[in-house]
């Protein structure tokens, strides 16, 4: 009677390897080991071994003479094709591409740097563009003096009706 | 070894251990523009190439066209080429990177029959001479070639592509573990684990013809 062995998945991938020859010696004994003591692994092992021959019957086509010719006309004509990657203009553009990358890096800093100076930090110019209506009337708004004044003088109406009587006459 | 389009990332330092290789030898003088050379590489892995893509994809027209387009790249890489590993080892790692792009964008076909009408590739029958005197493969029913045959294809659906590669390769190349690994970009240990499944499956998918 067979002694009962618990065949692990490393047994079991092992089956196979043993009989590719592909197992180191201490690997191989335990196969035998097994082999010898157990009819399932013994048959399981025939049966790998005799499915294998099986597949001595699949189709081994050979290539007929049109292919070597078809083959080897294509590599030809393939060669004679300079690829893109090795002509002169190509190279020169993949050697401009980094500098043209720099150079618009820069422009479009340049560019942002003068939109937010532009925009945001106003010239001395711009203040006094801003601020020309008072600047235009300044030797008048001078003689008032303040804007307390100017408050002081609107809420008088009399004072206010006077000065308008006079102008009219 | 990395394989980048057109060109070979060198190693210098295991390079002369690869020297010795024949097909690297000749894939050298590729590189120095000896045609002929060229010429041989195609005549020794044509067949071996078209084997593999047939197999994996039931279609001898895209065999030839996926073999093709391995030559192609191979010889786009030559000015680059440096040996940094078996030349099979390289092939067949472009041939299992096409596999696996040309899976993903056309979708698996329609298995059809192999026949020798079919575009230029002629069959060889390698399996037509073995089974009838491995008489303990036929059941007690007879079985033509042909029928066995279209088991073991129908079996080999069965797997996954990577599975089918790694049957293909063992089978057909006589491929180490180690080698398949270095095809596939996996471990030894994984590969082992990948043909341990593979080849638990087509024993299932093949148990009827086998007892």
């Amino acid at each position: 009677m067979d002694k009962l062995v618990r065949l692990t998945a490393e047994d079991r991938d092992n089956l196979t390897a043993y009989l590719d020859g592909e197992l180191d010696e201490q690997a191989t004994r335990r196969i035998e080991s097994i082999l010898t003591s157990s009819s399932v692994a013994r048959n399981d092992v025939e049966a790998l071994a005799r499915t294998y021959e099986l597949l001595d019957l699949l189709p081994r086509p050979v290539a007929g003479k049109e292919f070597t010719e078809k083959t080897l006309t294509t590599v030809r004509l393939d060669g004679q094709k300079q690829p893109l990657s090795q002509r002169e203009w190509v190279r020169k553009l993949q050697d401009a591409i980094p500098l043209a990358c720099w150079v618009a890096a820069i422009f479009f800093a340049a560019c942002l740097g003068y939109s937010v100076t532009n925009h945001w930090i106003r010239s001395r110019d711009d203040l006094l563009l801003e601020q020309f209506p008072l600047i235009q009337n300044l030797d008048l708004y001078s003689e008032i003096g303040s804007i307390e004044f100017l408050e002081q003088l609107a809420a008088d109406q009399a004072l206010l009706d006077e000065i308008q009587g006079g102008d009219q006459q | 070894m990395q394989i980048v389009e057109g060109t070979v990332s060198a190693n210098s330092v295991g390079s002369s251990a690869y020297h010795r290789d024949p097909d690297v030898q000749l894939m050298l003088r590729v590189r120095e523009g000896d045609e002929s050379a060229f010429e041989q590489l195609v005549a020794k892995y044509q067949d071996r190439l078209i084997g593999i893509f047939t197999n994996m994809f039931g279609d001898s027209a895209l065999a030839e066209d996926l073999a093709q387009e391995v030559f192609l790249r191979i010889y786009r890489a030559r000015q680059g080429y440096e040996p940094t590993a078996k030349f099979s080892t390289w092939v067949f790692q472009i041939a299992s990177n096409l596999a696996s792009n040309s899976r993903r964008t056309k979708g698996r076909k329609k298995e059809v029959q192999f026949s020798p009408s079919m575009s230029g590739s002629q069959p060889v029958h390698a399996g037509e001479a073995l089974v009838p005197d491995k008489s303990a493969l036929i059941p007690t029913r007879q079985l033509d070639t042909e029928e066995l045959r279209e088991h073991v294809l129908s079996a080999m659906e069965t797997l996954n592509e990577r599975q089918r590669m790694a049957v293909l390769l063992h089978k057909f190349e006589g491929l180490s573990y180690v080698e398949i690994g270095n095809i596939m970009d996996m471990t030894p240990q994984a590969i082992k684990s990948m043909l341990s499944r593979a080849r638990e499956n087509l024993r299932v998918a093949l148990e009827k013809y086998i007892t």
